[in-house]
């Protein structure tokens, strides 16, 4: 039995069936080869594996790709080429904010989705938001000032 | 890590998901987000051969207004909408604050108060929050409605009231009373809280009229504390009265084994922030 | 040297922001199948029977392996001792160890076949803990005496002793005499915790053999050392053995030497098509791990505050294969007395093989380990004594150019200086509180009490110093850096690349470093030991040098003036008349025509000597911090406010990339220091394997001041008076935590500082 899928994937329209128990990053990654998208923890802890469905940051490694039927889906490749993505690329590389990138494409896309959302407080309320994004090469005072920048308050 | 095969079913109605559950029996399970079952299914804690999706039943989700001042979550509503909500930060902002610390901006994406309270994980904050509120759970089978107190929801590990068919859906609290502190406090060690501590106040005059205080993620279920000595307590006599009454809930809570922390620790954690917390509840009260 | 010192931007950070860097996990090969291994459920234990009968009839099943398909070869690998198995023969020695391996056609289908793999078991007694392996009558984890790997650099290794598979010591002076005449005498027994790594890339390896040559693609820090591995166990030449080595996500040494590459490549072997093997994280987490620790440690003083002797053992915890046991406790003896000036040390440490997952490298290893007890000790000291924290380090601590081991290499780094530059940061004597003998009023009271700690320490660093590199320049000026560091994050490829900009005096825009594969990039030892800048790096330097070299050849001939009058410019050469040929130019001119290519080669090896540990390190890395911390007296939480750490690197090529590094380190820390423990069952088994319930930092644990100061005084033997760096800061923030929470009344002996531990000690001082 499998379950028929029709979704709109980075701006582009998919059609197909997909295995009930197939997980989101699975079919990202093996099934549409977007390999953008990490596997690290695989418990919903590490954020390594964050796409946006609705433009909501979720788990791909918790998630059903049955459950993107009639739902938008972006991953860090429907995120490149974006206005955002320019001005994240400019941020991150003036704070030297990308090490080993494992966490990268996770940390752009929640913070597209907090952006959306319009965060508001400055450099603590994003160090609350981003809590759930996990990195182990940086220490987080690099993106944190990357994101300050890029989602914080200008005024 | 990967998931078993298994059949999906995607019911819009609340009578197609309830008699798809009875037919299916003890090998089906409802989800909605299914963040807490589809991790505990990959970490093979759990397996079930058919999943009932409940995302597309309608009437299950949204926040409303109801008669009286109630507040009505549907129980398919995500923790980021229960969050954001204004009328839960109206009526309850302290739920709010408390939803905001909820696992991780994913999970309160996509996970659903009603399954937070449904899988009835012992290491969790809502379960306790509805308790120390006097929420109700409204729940349906075959059209017919019940409504079952917070406080009698969740009967064990992983294990709730709901009869086989049985879906929640939705929470209702109360209107709340004037005069009503509330405050909600959390420690974790690792991912989930270790302790967590609800207390609720509602002052008539200068006393304590009704307190509840509600320890959560230490036992196999919330504990409601005795919170009767803390009747009629003014503002002289009442720290050693929450004192009192902290360390009694202390006493009676039955810690569950933890990797990280021993039933003396996690103990002596609940003296501490029920006595916080029932501080920070009055004076939000008395206030 | 325009390249040189700049905080040029990172040469794969676009790649990395657009999801476009390539790690092994990503690449899908024709054909390729999918591993799942079965591991042991037992934690010592002979195997009686194997049955894969019903998984091989399992679906998409195409090769299952076991023992009995490696009865070709000597199957046992292990670079310090040669003791490991590429799965289990015959016997397991620890919970989780691999038994048979499956590769199907999809990860689904092996996962699921591995369930049908019949093991049978005959339990053997356990010893999972270090009390239990070194007991009279412990069981023994390994009953014949392992060989000697290949590649160490110990020297003869001693002989083994029941369960202790390597021992290291060293006195000097009369240690029973300077305790005899101590004022003060501390002493003290500590635990240190095993801790996990967590790369956020697991490992991962994909292997595929080709007539009778073999590839494979791994997320591995040491490539060369693999290849040598490989080669011994499979029986093949080097040069038959490819190492490619895509974008690590992170190392941290937890994919230093061999890990799943045996596995992979015999499963490949078997199933006659690519394989690959990704480890789940519950899985990295039995594959390696930090070495747990018990310590005794003893400290001597004079009344004025001289130390006078030190006395230290310690039993590293290597699990049930020694990985880089060995090293790892060579350099946790030689860093427990501390970069000091003693009268008369010893000390012991012993490698210890227990029924539990190996442990290995991880970063600042053996001085993460002893620093925050000799530093926590000498704290002790300066408090009996009345005496300032920091007068009692300048007094002691060793200045450069003296003896910091006999025959090795002098102390190179002013370690006084990078203390008290790491104390201002946190405002150290600012207030009464940090000078002692402190005043009654200034003692902590209350619920949150604030403690400031320092801690300097040293890294022997740089491991075995040999290194190649070629640099070619093409006939359009382009540069290409072929030098086989590894890129974890640590920005390999953008620093090389600054390197021999530098030399060259070309845009660092036409510089690349490329990956590492072993076909094509020359021999580089390791990357780890904080070596990649001093060693690699140097080579580097030398093969630009040498590309400069014939660039200024040809440019003496076209402008018809000699070589000391030619000077580099941005591109090109020029002379005094402002007369230039650019690079392009002069490449084309060499050869006649718009083709050919300039190489330079460059070497690094030991100078006299076997560049063995005894006679090294190459440099010590600095280990300083400071921190001030509160701590809540009713529930034992710290909140670590303020960290400053000391980045001395000699020349910091990329200051940038430095700092980044020192933060990383930092949080790493942190999470050694508070919450990270990995717990084990009675039978070995690791409890805590998933992030659920193994806690590493998050945003939410950064203190909220963190500063790196880099100090440059051109001290380094790399390039440009360059020494390495990324690794200090992990030995030396734990360490100053420690002291910080003791200086707020609450002295620990047992990492990490969890609350609990923490409330239970206050209630043992009944502070109140």
């Amino acid at each position: 039995m499998t379950e028929r899928v029709q979704a709109t994937i980075n701006g582009g329209h998919f059609e197909g069936e997909v295995a009930p128990q197939e997980l989101l990053l699975d079919f990202l990654r093996d099934r549409l080869g977007l390999t953008g998208t990490k596997q690290s923890c695989e418990v919903e802890v590490c954020g390594a594996c964050t796409v946006l469905v609705d433009g909501n940051p979720v788990s791909s490694c918790c998630f059903l790709a049955a459950d993107i039927d009639s739902r938008e889906v972006e991953t860090i490749e429907g995120l490149v080429g974006s206005d955002f993505h320019r001005r994240a690329v400019e941020a991150f590389m003036r704070h030297a904010a990308v090490q080993c990138g494992f966490c990268t494409p996770g940390m752009l896309l929640t913070a597209k989705a907090l952006a959306g959302r319009g965060l508001d407080g400055g450099r603590g309320a994003i160090a609350v938001a981003m809590n759930g994004n996990l990195c182990r090469c940086t220490g987080y005072h690099s993106i944190l000032d990357s994101l300050t920048e890029l989602l914080g308050d200008p005024a | 890590m990967k998931l078993p095969p298994f059949r999906l079913y995607h019911p819009h109605s609340v009578e197609e998901a309830s008699r798809l559950l009875t037919e299916l029996g003890d090998d089906a399970t409802a989800y909605c987000g299914g963040t807490e079952l589809l991790l505990a299914m990959k970490l093979g804690l759990t397996t079930y051969e058919h999943l009932v999706d409940l995302k597309r039943v309608d009437g299950l989700r949204g926040v409303a207004d109801g008669s009286g001042g109630l507040l009505r979550i549907g129980a398919a509503t995500t923790h980021h909408e229960v969050e954001t909500s204004a009328a839960v930060r109206a009526r309850y902002p302290e739920m709010s604050m408390m939803i905001s610390h909820v696992a991780n901006v994913r999970v309160r994406s996509v996970g659903t108060l009603g399954g937070n309270l449904c899988f009835a994980d012992p290491h969790s904050d809502p379960a306790s929050f509805l308790m120390a509120v006097g929420a109700t759970l409204e729940c349906q089978r075959d059209g017919q409605v019940r409504r079952i107190p917070a406080a009698g929801f969740l009967t064990g590990l992983y294990e709730t009231a709901l009869a086989p068919g049985e879906l929640l859906t939705a929470v209702e609290l109360p209107a709340r009373p004037d005069h009503t502190g509330l405050s909600h406090r959390r420690m974790k060690l690792t991912e989930r809280p270790a302790v967590t501590v609800t207390a609720q106040i509602t002052m008539r005059g200068n006393a304590v009229a009704e307190a509840r205080l509600i320890v959560g993620s230490v036992g196999i279920m919330p504990l409601a504390a005795d919170a009767t000595a803390l009747f009629g307590a003014t503002a002289a006599d009442f720290a050693p009265r929450s004192a009192s009454c902290a360390g009694q809930a202390a006493a009676d809570c039955a810690p569950l084994p933890d990797g990280e922390a021993s039933p003396d620790y996690l103990r002596h954690l609940v003296t501490v922030y029920a006595r916080e917390a029932l501080e920070e509840a009055f004076a939000a009260a008395a206030a | 040297m325009n390249a040189v010192g700049q905080s040029v931007e990172r040469a794969d950070g676009r790649l990395k922001l657009a999801g476009q860097a390539e790690y092994t996990g990503d690449i899908r090969l024709p054909g390729m199948l999918y591993g799942a291994i079965l591991h042991s459920q037992a934690g010592h234990a002979r195997i009686t029977s194997i049955s894969t009968a019903a998984a091989e009839k399992a679906e998409g099943v195409v090769a299952i392996l076991t023992a009995e398909d490696l009865s070709d070869l000597d199957p046992y690998y292990g670079h310090a001792l040669r003791d490991r198995p590429i799965v289990a023969l015959g016997k397991v020695r620890f919970a989780g160890e691999p038994v048979a391996v499956v590769a199907a056609e999809s990860q689904a289908a092996a996962d699921a076949a591995v369930a049908y793999i019949d093991v049978e078991y005959e339990e053997l007694p356990v010893a999972a803990s270090l009390d239990q392996a070194l007991a009279e009558d412990a069981p023994l984890v390994h009953d014949q005496v392992a060989r000697p790997g290949a590649s160490h650099g110990l020297g003869d290794l001693p002989d083994a002793e029941g369960n202790i598979c390597y021992s290291y010591s060293f006195r000097r002076g009369d240690v029973d005499g300077a305790f005899a005449d101590a004022s003060v005498v501390v002493e003290g027994e500590y635990t240190f915790p095993a801790v996990y790594q967590y790369s956020m890339e697991t490992h991962t390896t994909i292997a595929h053999w080709r007539g009778g040559e073999l590839t494979l693609w791994s997320s591995c820090q040491h490539p060369f050392l693999v290849r040598q591995e490989i080669a011994g166990l499979f029986g093949l030449p080097l040069d038959l053995v490819q190492v490619i080595v895509p974008f690590l996500g992170g190392g941290f040494g937890s994919k230093s030497y061999t890990k799943m590459e045996p596995l992979t490549a015999a499963i490949a072997r078997k199933a006659g098509r690519p394989v690959r093997i990704l480890n789940s994280v519950n899985e990295s987490m039995i594959t390696t791990r930090r070495h747990n620790m018990k310590c005794r440690m003893r400290t001597a003083a004079a009344a004025d505050g001289t130390l006078l002797g030190r006395s230290a053992e310690a039993w590293m915890d290597t699990g049930a294969y020694a990985d880089n046991g060995p090293r790892v406790t060579a350099t946790a003896g030689d860093a427990a007395p501390g970069p000091y000036r003693w009268r008369a040390v010893e000390s012991a440490a012993h490698c210890v093989y227990t029924n539990t997952s190996p442990s290995g490298s991880y970063r600042a290893f053996g001085a993460t380990h002893l620093q925050w007890i000799g530093e926590s000790q000498l704290d002790e000291v300066a408090r009996r004594l009345s005496m300032d924290r920091l007068e009692i380090r300048r007094r002691n601590l060793l200045r450069p150019g003296e003896e910091v081991r006999p025959g090795g290499k002098p102390l190179d780094a002013d370690l006084i200086g990078d203390v008290e530059k790491a104390a201002a940061e946190v405002g150290w004597s600012d207030s009464s509180a940090d000078v002692y003998p402190r005043a009654p009023e200034a003692a902590p009271r209350g619920r949150h009490r604030r403690g400031r700690g320092v801690s300097v320490g040293l890294l022997a660093a740089g491991a075995q110093p040999v290194s190649m590199a070629t640099v070619r320049m093409g006939p359009d000026g382009s540069v290409t850096v072929l030098v086989g560091t590894t890129e974890l994050g640590q920005g390999a490829r953008t620093v090389m690349a600054q390197i021999a900009a530098g030399v060259l005096n070309s845009p660092v825009s036409k510089v690349v470093m490329r990956g590492t594969d072993t076909r094509y990039t020359p021999y580089d030892r390791s990357t780890g030991a904080s070596r990649s800048t001093t060693v690699a790096g140097l080579a580097v330097q030398r093969a630009a040098q040498s590309v400069l070299d014939a660039l200024l050849e040809t440019a003496t001939v076209k402008l018809e003036t000699p070589p000391g009058l030619l000077r580099t410019a941005e591109g090109r050469i020029e002379d005094q008349g402002g007369r230039s040929i650019t690079h392009g130019e002069l490449v084309r001119a060499r050869f006649g025509f718009d083709g050919g290519e300039l190489i330079g080669h460059g070497r690094v090896q030991p100078e006299g000597g076997s560049g063995s540990y005894a006679e090294g390190p190459v440099f010590w890395e600095v280990c300083v911090a400071a921190v001030e911390a509160e701590v809540d007296m009713e529930t034992g939480v710290i909140t670590v406010l303020r960290t400053s750490t000391v980045a001395d690197v000699g020349k910091a090529i990329n200051p940038q990339l430095v700092a980044r590094q020192d933060e990383g380190a930092l949080l790493q820390g942190l999470g050694n220091a508070l919450f990270e423990e990995m717990h084990f069952a009675p039978d070995g088994m690791v409890l805590n394997d998933t992030l659920l319930d193994y806690r590493i930092p998050a945003f939410e644990d950064m203190p909220a001041s963190m500063t790196c100061t880099i100090v440059e005084n051109g001290d380094g033997p790399g390039p440009f008076g360059a020494k390495g760096c990324g690794e200090g800061a992990l030995a030396a923030v734990p360490a100053a935590i420690v002291n910080a929470l003791a200086d707020a009344g609450v002295p620990m002996n047992a990492l990490p500082l969890t609350p609990e531990r923490v409330w239970r000690r206050i209630q043992e001082l009944k502070i109140s």
